[in-house]
């Protein structure tokens, strides 16, 4: 008999592979906060910047989504950088024209901005 | 568990006592009175004033003893000096926000507040501030607002919204900021309220009032032009003696005769005669609805609250309403015409006021629907409480007063007329004709038992003519509502309808006298008691139908032919139309 | 060397089975030896679901996941990664699925070093968007492995074993709920999720629910299968827009992977959650007055018993838990009730969320076990008090709370704790307060809005904080009078005691406690005309000192003219003219305007 669990373990394999086909293993993965705080502060116009370069810019072989608020209140909007065998990098107070930065030297060059980083 | 009876201890003393009830029950009937003020057995528990507040063994804050259900073991304590003080420091803070016009408030001397207060020994102000200021709403015809006087106790909330199911007052606003309005803000007049009084009757305060038209009664009654004529309402005379600390359920008729002779009236009739003359008129429209098959059931029209309820939330159900006018405005008619006429003075010379138990009677009064020849059937509503307040301000002895008599031609009654004051009577007084006049035969059971009672909804059935008569009585807006779903779900279930606005019928009117000291507003037994006083009276009568009146034969003789002429149409009749007031209509009326 | 870390070992029931236990307390054994116990924080999580490589340690920063450690790799991990900051490559885990579980965040450890992230395990990790994301972290594992292979009354056992209690502020058991809930009979039952957050500057229900909707809606399905509901309601503010858009789609998904719904994942079970927006009204966040608010008459409490678990909505049996409680129950039964009780402390287990605001470095949200201190949340997590300034006092449970000073500092955070020194749990607002604040101004302001907020229903409440709040305002404007502190002590514990619900109960707290741990300044204001804080405008005056060298800055800036003087004299301030404003002293460059 198929249980729930059995429905549900199913599912979650079904999910990881649709997430990986939707490029997870990229080699760099880009998460933005947006949650209402963050988008209060600004996030939302980070999230188009990122997302503008995927689309228009050809920034390829990265992996964009949103986050919730992970509860940094005072250095948002935050942006997330994960790298397979690398530090994770956190970068704080990030605005549109940082963002562009962040993608032109730290996704295209692999250039960590260490003053935006929050550590 | 030996589950009769559980043990508990209030002030250190054991009690045996029922569980499933509150400490405020179970102190009651231990013989502690615990201080209280939003809570009303009637209506649902607030527990929102915290005057009965008492000590629990184990609970860290004080409970409400309205609310709080007792337990096995329970250790209570309702007077320890912090618990005391704590008391009198909540009843102190409503004081302070309360206007200190008590000497000139029409409360003064009934006002619960007041006793509360007193009994609680306040006797210093320890945290005075500024207080609510709002404006006085005097929009309605016949309940004034005054929500500077509103201690916020809920009471006529819970009455207008769980007994009457009318929804017009709620709670608004926030915090010290709360104030008790109906939907928006709406005037009264403007409101859903139906002018029922029921929030009068259940006020602690002077925060609801009839609208007074003593002053204006004492300025007309000193006009030598005028002819002053005066009715009163069955229940009028059963609760008027409560005002002047009698007791409920005493017949004060002919004390009241005497009373408002001393009082400058030149004629004194009875609202009884035409209730007589309604049941004429409502029994032959009844019978002709069945004969006709025209629309069934036929329900009563002789409460004006139920008027304004059925305007506004049945509108579907105009035709099934009689067309007859109530009993008052039948009188006000009679005195207008066939008494103007024996007297032979100008019907616009008559000054026509009507005693009642009700505040909605203003309403009605005022009527353009109701007027005949351009003018009103009746000029002056005043309540039992207005008149029992006129008949002290007059100097009148009334306690001690000699009994008079009615005047005539409109002021003999039978008993049908006298039981029109307590819910069931108009059916039970229909029924008694309404069997005559279609079998033939007289009805020699004439006290249908079934139609009587504080019951909420009451059925009922007789045989007539071989076919089964079904009825139903509903009193009390509430029961009205559940009652009239029925009729609309299945509307060939009852042939004849009785609703009285107020729970109880008119004997629970909005008018009728304040509670004295330690008695509750609409409390059942006293309204059985003022229902007694009447029943009684009816069977003290010789005559006991409304047929047999010979008051009533006599004006069918002399004036208007048979029941539903064309004169009896003219002067005794009455239409209605659909009327939805601003602000919210409630879900009966999404039609 | 220098460098802080945070190890996570998953003790998972696998992972202890291969030793993962014995791992720890040699790791602790070698951080004492080489004398880096205080960088280095050793953490346990619950299974972190890759059982296959076990055991698992996980380092952060840096986020190096080690997988089948053995005791002779300690030495290693702690030598080459813990001081030499070199990763021991032959033992890191290649990524060939996803980690995303809530380690991931002690990337930033001096912020997360000391947190742990139960509730808000997802939140800023997954795109609460999408179910996927929830899926491939075990989400809704707990709801089928319930609908498998846990009997309604299983579910209730595992959650008195959990010791969770209820996060909404009162802290009662709430596996004890649950039960009595499940034992009232009736032919219908609700589940209700209370996300009424109103206390201002919280947003820990608003931040939960934005970050993982199905969390919450999963602990929801839970609920309703434990006590035998089909119907949920989320009740959530109106003004969470995007929490209400995120709950939506969560819910929408969810019933198309029929998670919710009839018959869900294959079982008898069957549950659907509706969505009901408060109108902005404090109180509604009071169970009895949200639940007449969801029956659509105006939210006022009412007195209890008879408890929502017995009479409740629609007055049938309803179980009521707020979004944090709810979202800590997936949790409860996937890691067990065991393994949860033994985070926190005492009769607190687990973690606690807290938003906090005020005067600190890091306002933020953080999520810490139950036994953390007051001074590790503010000075550790946090970082203190911004431009060098005092401590004054810290107020916890939102405005009803109480200000507790800096000897209460090291007050560990649980129920019982806080309660002792005066304060309350409450929903988990944290306002930090430091020597600029004045402290009657503080009280003054919690109760303005607690007042405000009354639904004015019970008279300790409506009438009884609106002339506590005419005192506090007096004193405040100088206007203290003798007995002023006596009465506002004898109306406070009268509202404490007297009140129908919690809102007037713990209305005079933020009084109450200033009264207590600050009576001298409340004092000064009255006796004295004095505000330490120079925050009373009434009590302050501004003068102009000897520094003056006559530039007319502040003669220019001043909006009434009340400052007089010749160039490059001293000049002079007419206190019957002055506003108090504070402009000359903003404007001045010579620090020679001073307040008194």
């Amino acid at each position: 008999m198929v249980t729930p669990l059995d429905i549900i373990k199913k599912k979650r394999a079904e999910a990881v592979s649709r997430i990986i086909g939707k490029g997870y293993l990229s080699t760099k993965r880009v998460y933005v906060g947006m949650a209402t705080c963050e988008i209060a502060a600004g996030s939302d116009e980070v999230m188009r910047v990122f997302r503008d370069a995927i689309s228009k810019g050809g920034l390829t072989d990265v992996y964009l989504s949103q986050k919730g608020c992970v509860g940094r209140c005072n250095l948002e909007p935050t942006v997330e950088i994960i790298e397979s065998g690398k530090n994770p990098v956190r970068y704080g107070l990030i605005t549109p024209e940082k963002a562009q930065d962040i993608i032109d030297r730290h996704l295209k060059k692999g250039e960590v901005i260490t003053e935006w980083v929050i550590d | 568990m030996n589950e009769e009876y559980i043990t508990i201890y209030i002030n250190d003393k054991k009690y045996k006592v029922k569980p499933d009830q509150t400490i405020m029950q179970a102190a009651d009937a231990c013989g502690y009175h615990i201080p209280r003020l939003c809570y009303h057995p009637k209506l649902s528990i607030e527990g929102a004033c915290r005057v009965c507040i008492v000590e629990v063994e184990g609970q860290r804050n004080y409970v409400a003893s309205c609310a709080f259900p007792v337990s096995d073991q329970m250790r209570i304590q309702t007077n320890t000096p912090q618990l005391r003080r704590a008391r009198r420091d909540i009843i102190e803070l409503i004081i302070d926000n309360h206007p200190e016009d008590c000497h000139t408030c029409e409360r003064d001397g009934n006002c619960e507040l007041q006793r509360l207060a007193s009994s609680v020994g306040i006797r210093a102000r320890h945290f005075d501030g500024p207080r609510k200021q709002y404006e006085i709403d005097l929009s309605s015809t016949s309940v004034i607002r005054d929500p500077d006087k509103c201690i916020l106790c809920g009471r006529c909330v819970r009455m207008c919204s769980q007994i009457q199911q009318v929804h017009n007052l709620t709670q608004a606003h926030r915090g010290f900021g709360t104030v008790v309005m109906p939907a928006y803000n709406m005037p009264m007049s403007e409101s859903v309220c139906t002018k029922c009084g029921q929030c009068i009757n259940v006020c602690p305060t002077a925060s609801f009032l009839e609208k007074n038209y003593t002053q204006e009664l004492f300025q007309k009654l000193n006009d030598p032009d005028l002819v002053k004529v005066v009715q009163f309402a069955p229940s009028v005379r059963a609760a008027i003696g409560e005002a002047f600390g009698i007791g409920a359920g005493r017949n004060m008729e002919g004390e009241l005769v005497a009373a408002l002779k001393k009082l400058g009236f030149d004629y004194v009739f009875d609202t009884q005669f035409s209730a007589d003359l309604t049941i004429m008129e409502e029994a032959s429209e009844f019978l002709e609805r069945v004969h006709n098959n025209d629309k069934l059931p036929m329900i009563t029209s002789c409460s004006s609250a139920w008027m304004k309820c059925m305007e506004q939330f049945y509108p579907d159900l105009i035709e099934n309403i009689s067309t007859c006018k109530s009993p008052m405005s039948m009188q006000g008619a009679m005195a207008k015409s066939y008494f103007a006429g024996k007297i032979d003075v100008e019907p616009k010379k008559i000054l026509s006021v009507a005693v009642m138990c009700c505040t909605a009677k203003k309403y009605e009064a005022a009527r353009p629907e109701l007027e005949f020849n351009g003018m009103r059937g009746v000029d002056i509503v005043v309540t039992t409480r207005e008149i029992a307040w006129m008949i002290k301000s007059a100097g009148i002895d009334f306690v001690n007063i000699q009994a008079e008599g009615f005047d005539n031609p409109i002021g003999l009654s039978s008993g049908a007329g006298t039981i029109f004051g307590v819910t069931g009577g108009v059916m039970e007084a229909a029924i008694r004709t309404a069997y005559e006049l279609s079998t033939g035969q007289t009805l020699v059971d004439i006290e249908v038992e079934g139609v009587r009672g504080l019951k909420g909804i009451k059925e009922g059935s007789i045989t007539m003519e071989g076919q089964e008569i079904r009825v139903a009585v509903a009193h009390g807006l509430g029961n009205a509502n559940k009652l009239l779903d029925i009729v609309r779900k299945e509307p060939d279930r009852y042939h004849f309808v009785e609703i009285m606005g107020c729970p109880g019928g008119c004997i629970g009117g909005g008018g009728q006298p304040y509670p004295g000291v330690n008695s509750i507003p609409m409390d059942e037994n006293m309204l059985a008691a003022r229902a007694e006083a009447l029943y009684s009276s009816d069977r003290k009568k010789t005559i006991r139908r409304s047929h047999e009146n010979p008051s009533i034969q006599q004006i069918y003789k002399d004036f208007l032919g048979r029941p539903l002429s064309k004169k009896s149409h003219e002067l005794l009749h009455t239409h209605y139309k659909k009327k939805l007031p601003k602000g919210i209509v409630p879900e009966a009326a999404k039609i | 060397m220098g460098k802080e870390y945070v190890v996570t070992l998953c003790e998972g029931p696998s992972c202890i089975h291969k030793g993962s236990r014995r791992l720890r307390q040699l790791l602790e054994k070698k951080l004492e030896k080489h004398g880096i116990a205080g960088k280095v924080r050793t953490f346990l999580s619950g299974c972190l679901g890759m059982c296959a490589k076990g055991p698992i340690m996980v380092i952060n920063p840096g986020y190096v996941i080690y997988g089948g450690v053995t005791v002779d790799d300690v030495d290693e991990i702690v030598e080459q990664h813990l001081i030499k900051d070199n990763p021991v490559a032959r033992l890191t885990v290649k990524e060939s699925h996803l980690y995303n579980r809530f380690f991931r965040v002690f990337g930033d450890a001096k912020f997360f070093g000391k947190q742990m992230r139960i509730a808000l395990r997802n939140c800023g990790i997954i795109d609460p968007e999408s179910i996927e994301d929830y899926l491939s972290l075990r989400g809704y594992e707990a709801l089928a492995k319930v609908l498998t292979d846990m009997t309604p009354e299983d579910v209730i056992e595992e959650l008195k074993k959990s010791g969770l209690r209820g996060r909404g502020g009162a802290g009662f058991p709430t596996g004890l709920k649950w039960q009595f809930t499940r034992a009232a009979e009736s032919d219908e039952k609700y589940v209700i999720c209370n996300a009424d957050e109103g206390d201002p500057g919280a947003f820990m229900d608003r931040s939960a629910i934005e970050g993982d909707p199905h969390t919450v809606i999963e602990g929801m399905a839970i609920g309703a299968y434990a006590i035998g509901a089909n119907k949920g309601y989320m009740y959530i503010r109106a003004e969470y827009p995007l929490a209400i858009e995120r709950i939506q789609k969560a819910i929408d998904d969810a019933k198309k992977h029929g998670i919710l719904g009839d018959n869900i994942l294959g079982s008898d079970f069957s549950f659907d959650v509706e969505i009901k927006l408060g109108a902005g009204a404090f109180v509604c966040g009071e169970e009895t007055a949200l639940i007449h608010s969801i029956e659509g008459y105006r939210g006022m409490p009412r007195p209890r018993p008879p408890y929502p678990s017995v009479k409740g909505l629609f007055d049938k049996p309803t179980l009521i838990n707020n979004v944090e409680t709810w979202a800590n129950i997936p949790v409860v039964i996937i890691d067990g009730g065991d393994w949860f009780s033994k985070v926190g402390v005492g009769k607190s287990n687990g973690t606690k969320v807290f938003a906090v605001a005020g005067r600190i470095v890091n306002t933020g949200l953080v999520e810490v076990p139950m036994g953390t201190t007051l001074r590790e949340i503010i000075y550790d997590i946090c970082g203190g008090i911004p431009g060098n300034k005092k401590f004054k006092a810290v107020q916890t449970g939102g405005p009803s709370g109480g200000c507790l000073p800096e000897d209460f500092l090291d007050t560990s955070i649980d129920y019982e704790s806080l309660a002792e020194v005066g304060s309350i749990m409450g929903s988990g607002g944290m306002i930090v307060i430091d020597e600029d604040s004045c402290m009657v101004q503080m009280a003054e302001f919690f109760l303005e809005f607690t007042q405000s907020e009354s639904c004015g229903k019970c008279t300790p409440c409506r009438e009884g904080t609106k002339r506590m709040l005419e005192i506090l305002t007096r004193i405040s404007k100088g206007k203290g009078q003798d007995g002023d502190i006596e009465k506002l002590e004898r109306l406070g514990h009268m509202i404490q005691k007297a009140s129908l619900c919690g809102l007037g109960q713990s209305a005079p707290n933020p009084v109450l406690s200033t009264l207590k741990n600050f009576r001298d300044e409340y004092k000064e204001h009255i006796y004295n005309s004095k505000c330490r804080a120079g925050q009373c405008k009434a009590m302050l005056s501004y003068l102009i000192t000897d520094n003056c060298i006559g530039c007319g800055a502040c003669l220019r800036a001043c909006p009434v003219d009340a400052i007089t003087g010749n160039k490059k004299e001293k000049h002079l301030i007419n206190q019957d003219i002055c506003i108090k404003c504070g402009k000359c002293y903003e404007v001045c460059k010579f620090d020679a305007v001073a307040k008194s």
